[in-house]
């Protein structure tokens, strides 16, 4: 068994980073054993359900997906370990998935698993993707996106693990007028690093990468994103809202990128942190690396606590200081959870987040 | 109902009320007075339990239990109600989720069973209709981009839906304009003008006390009560000032 590299926290783009833990997660017993999962699925469209990295086949209903070789590869230092069978989604032009959208599971039972997938979608295709997470051990996905001209894929992403580690890394190319919104919610009780590269690679494409991420007891978050509008007339949006309590850390590093051809672009980054204790850490970096002279870009980065004249009125009215906590916190993620379009997913996701949030504080 | 006794209490380490007594009855309603600063809005939020409010000396007691005993969600249980002078905007938590929470929190704690969403909005619903808020606005977050005086219709609003025993009003009326005070008047008098129930009114003027009329006016100046008398008090502090009084 080769041994695993792994990069460095004394790297810039590591250094919030905690893999310490992955040695070990890799080294350990997967039982295999995955039950109790039917809370997971929120529709009746295909489904998949990965246990392990490997495809359980009684219980999924594939649809358009097939699984297999997948033809991709990444030098980043995480998703180079995702290569073999994985998933892959080709959409023809004009075509679409099945009303709903296509769920994944995938559960981890211990051990590691390192999985690739490629979405390709042609012309004015569409596609809607729920990835939801679970179980224990380490969860390793590169995930390859092409999208052809005007295509529209929507993802939303659960991570809702015991315990254990998600690591997941997007690439991402848009072509002329194709829009990608990806969100992910980060509600359960592992760690994570979620890693993106998304280039709006034709005139007047359209992404949006952002999400909540919630950590508690010694849990970290890791989100670093890269937009780059290599196009002219391109939109970026990145919302996200990180919320750390205990000793956790939750960090963002966000990036925006306008090469120099890339006139008009419109990009937008909103971070916002919120401690609910003051022993927690909120890391934020928005970056902006502007080449071009035509550009709206803007970015804001706030770091606060709840507010206590709020949490005063609402307990003088009767409601009890962990609800009204959980309460205000639900209201400083809604924001970024309202990005999720599919109503079923969304009620799934703010579900997760209000569970993780009746849980803990 | 209510009985304080010789209450001192210090904001940020700074001795704000300083020996402050005053007994409320059941069916009784209380005006407080008295120029700013004196402590007034203090003396609320002592008995709502705000955080950073220290009790450092005296007694308050309500319907015989300590009520300082108590965190600030008990005391609302308890049947204790305080309309802020600045009510709070809570951005992204609607006025019906808040107010169903509220009530049902209480009821839960009192042992009762929580209000169905049905009947949640039909109690929503009259209350909003009595006292001029739109079922529009009850479905918008707390507060925000409320006027100055659509906030202080909805501390009534609130008061209605919990029905609280003592009500606590601190400068219900400011911001209202001539239509809004009396609707609000009127809605206090609905509301908690009951033998077994009491209200304390903070306020600055006169005005309010036409539709509300208090059964003692009380002054409170420099932390403590300075002079009790009836409705008339109010009508000559109108007229003369607190000088004479609070000097
Ligand atoms: N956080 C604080 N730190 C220090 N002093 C405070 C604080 N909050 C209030 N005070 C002081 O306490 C005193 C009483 O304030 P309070 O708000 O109770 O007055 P009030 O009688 O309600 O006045 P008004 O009629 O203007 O509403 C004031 O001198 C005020 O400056
Ligand atoms: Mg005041």
């Amino acid at each position: 068994m080769s041994v695993l590299t792994l990069p460095s926290t004394r790297e810039e783009a590591w250094r919030w980073s905690d893999l310490s833990g992955l040695e070990a997660l890799s080294a350990a017993h997967a039982t295999g054993v995955a039950a109790d999962l039917d809370s997971h699925w929120i529709g009746d469209g295909p489904r998949l359900l990965f246990v392990d990295g490997r495809l359980d086949a009684g219980r999924s209903r594939p649809g358009p997906v097939t699984v297999g070789t997948v033809d991709a590869a990444s030098t980043h230092p995480l998703a180079r370990l995702a290569g073999g069978d994985g998933w892959t989604l080709a959409v023809h032009k004009d075509g679409a998935t099945p009303p709903g959208a296509i769920e994944i599971v995938h559960v981890a039972t211990g051990g590691a698993s390192h999985v690739p997938a490629r979405i390709v979608m042609a012309e004015d295709a569409q596609a809607s993707i729920v990835e939801t997470y679970v179980g224990d051990g380490w969860a390793n996905r590169l995930t390859r996106i092409e999208l052809g001209r005007s295509a529209r894929l929507m993802r939303a992403i659960r991570l809702v693990q015991g315990s254990g580690f998600t690591s997941l890394r997007d690439e991402a190319v848009l072509g002329a007028g194709a829009s990608l919104v990806t969100t992910i919610l980060g509600a359960g009780a592992g760690g994570s690093r979620l890693d993106a590269f998304v280039t709006l690679d034709g005139a007047g494409a359209y992404a949006e990468h952002g999400g909540a991420l919630l950590a508690r007891d010694s849990q970290r978050h890791d989100a670093a994103v890269v937009v780059r509008h290599a196009e002219p007339e391109g939109t970026s949006r990145q919302l996200w809202r990180a919320v750390a309590d205990d000793q956790a850390t939750t960090s963002m590093a966000a990036r925006v990128e306008v090469a120099r051809d890339a006139q008009k672009t419109d990009g937008e980054q909103s971070l916002r942190g919120l401690m609910l204790k003051r022993t927690a850490t909120v890391n934020l970096k928005p970056e902006l690396e502007i080449f071009a002279d035509d550009v709206k870009c803007a970015h804001g980065a706030t770091v606060g606590e709840l507010d206590a004249q709020a949490l005063f009125y609402m307990t003088s009215r009767g409601i009890t200081p962990d609800r009204a906590r959980a309460l205000l916190t639900q209201a400083f993620i809604a924001d970024a959870l309202s990005r999720i379009g599919d109503e079923p997913v969304r009620d799934a996701f703010q579900a997760a987040a209000e569970a993780w949030l009746e849980e803990r504080i | 109902m209510l009985k304080i006794e010789n209450l001192h209490a210090d904001v940020d380490g700074k001795a704000i009320l300083k020996g402050l007594s005053l007994t409320i009855n059941p069916g009784e309603i209380h005006a407080i007075m008295g120029p700013n600063g004196a402590g007034k809005s203090t003396l609320s939020y002592v008995l709502a339990g705000r955080p950073g409010y220290e009790v450092t000396d005296g007694s308050v007691t309500f319907q015989g239990e300590d009520l300082l005993d108590k965190e600030p969600h008990e005391r609302a249980a308890a049947g204790v109600f305080l309309g802020f002078q600045y009510p709070v905007e809570i951005p992204g938590v609607s006025n019906v989720q808040f107010l169903r929470e509220a009530l049902n929190a209480q009821r839960r704690l009192r042992g009762e069973e929580p209000l169905s969403g049905g009947d949640f909005l039909k109690r929503a619903r009259a209350q909003a209709d009595a006292l001029g808020l739109s079922m529009d606005m009850l479905k918008r977050p707390v507060n925000v981009g409320f006027s100055g005086g659509e906030k202080k219709r909805n501390e009534m609003v609130q008061m209605g839906i919990i029905d609280p025993t003592l009500a606590i009003l601190d400068e219900t009326d400011s911001g209202l304009d001539i239509d809004a005070l009396r609707t609000v008047g009127h809605g206090i008098n609905t509301i908690m003008r009951k033998p077994d129930k009491a209200v304390l009114l903070i306020t600055h003027y006169q005005r309010l006390l036409d539709y509300v009329k208090p059964d003692f006016v009380h002054v409170l100046a420099a932390g403590r009560i300075v002079r009790t008398g009836g409705a008339d008090l109010a009508l000559e502090l109108e007229r003369e000032g607190y000088g004479a009084i609070a000097a």
